[in-house]
């Protein structure tokens, strides 16, 4: 047998021998070996001292209240939590929705007003431009913002039925 | 109950150890499955803890920061590795943030504080002399000193190998480095134990 001793990846050999985990076959020819060889013997008794010595050091039992103490942290977590989500949940559910919708609204009749201003200028003349387009922008202006007043209107309605 | 069992997760079967499947049902929402992993878990967290940082306290609020942590992730919890790799993953990585944080710092003021905290050991006879406690305390907190004295990985090493019987591939999981890295950890680790403490024999 080689010597553990000059290998690294070999002295793991010994370590499981001193910590009993070692087959009764690699038990019995290490035990051989270490009846030749002094440095091995050294390492063993070393290492079973080293063992007993680390056996010794018992960690205090864990205190009592532990789980207590661990379960009130997490309930703690979990009702902060709750308490910054439940204000914001009934109005998030009741006039969430609405609210978006009336935003989306105003962006796009915004964008449908805008877009004379932004649009690229026609090869055409320019008054026969404003006949032509201009009356159809108004017009979807105009029922944008019925819409928007509509919608509106149905807000407060939800809103007043929430109250009651 | 089986150790180890087998799970069909995704169409591929899986080996997975108990704990793992405890804490898939603690993802599902059982509390019950919590209190079990808590209960079997507790106390080696909690002593490996203690070994690393040498203060009761500190690994008690510690340990209690491993448990939240582990709670915390239920939902994106996924069985990858056995599941004391992960628990003692995230433990070590607290010890050494906590040992990082106040290195040096108090470390004797602990080891002369927690002499007094420890349990008189119950020795073969039943009523210690005087001298019997003397001994032992002194031998206690020589070992003490020693491992306190290793560098944070050999310690980890150390003590996941002694005391949490863990094989080497599992300790390179949680140390996140190769199997032989952990080999030569340990081996120089109780290189430097043994120059300690061979005269204790």
């Amino acid at each position: 047998m080689k010597c553990p001793i000059e290998t690294r990846d070999s002295a793991e050999v010994l370590l499981a021998y001193c910590t009993r985990k070692l087959d009764a076959e690699r038990t019995a020819t290490l035990e051989r070996h270490m009846e030749i060889c002094p440095a091995c013997r050294e390492f063993a008794s070393g290492q079973r001292a080293v063992w007993e010595a680390l056996d010794a050091w018992e960690a205090a039992p864990v205190r009592l209240d532990f789980d207590r103490r661990l379960y009130r942290r997490i309930d703690r977590e979990v009702s902060w939590w709750q308490l910054l989500v439940r204000p914001l949940r009934p109005t998030l559910v009741r006039q969430g929705l609405p609210i978006a919708a009336a935003a989306c609204l105003v962006v796009v009749a915004g964008l449908l007003l805008e877009r004379p201003a932004s649009a690229p200028p026609a090869a055409e003349p320019q008054s026969a431009q404003v006949e032509a387009v201009q009356p159809d922008q108004v017009e979807h202006a105009l029922d944008a913002m019925h819409m928007l007043g509509e919608f509106s209107y149905r807000v407060r309605g939800d809103a007043a039925d929430s109250k009651m | 109950m089986p150790e180890r069992v087998k799970t069909d997760m995704g169409g591929a079967t899986a080996a997975l150890d108990y704990d793992a499947e405890l804490m898939l049902r603690v993802k599902e929402g059982d509390g019950a499955s919590f209190g079990l992993l808590l209960e079997k878990h507790r106390s080696p967290v909690v002593h490996f803890l203690y070994r690393m940082v040498q203060n009761h306290a500190v690994a008690e609020e510690l340990a209690q920061e491993v448990f939240l942590r582990v709670y915390r992730s239920r939902s994106s919890y996924e069985p990858t590795a056995r599941f004391t790799t992960w628990l003692f993953r995230i433990a070590t990585h607290l010890a050494l943030n906590s040992l990082r944080d106040g290195k040096n710092e108090r470390l004797q003021e602990r080891l002369d504080r927690d002499s007094a905290e420890m349990p008189a050991r119950q020795v073969a006879d039943s009523r210690p002399s005087v001298e019997q406690k003397m001994v032992y305390q002194a031998r206690l907190e020589e070992v003490r000193q020693a491992v306190a004295a290793l560098p944070e990985k050999q310690r980890a090493a150390v003590l996941m190998h002694k005391y949490e019987e863990m094989e080497y591939s599992q300790i390179a999981r949680v140390l996140r480095c190769s199997e032989s890295a952990v080999k030569s950890l340990l081996f120089r680790a109780y290189e430097t134990l043994r120059a300690r403490l061979a005269h204790m024999a």
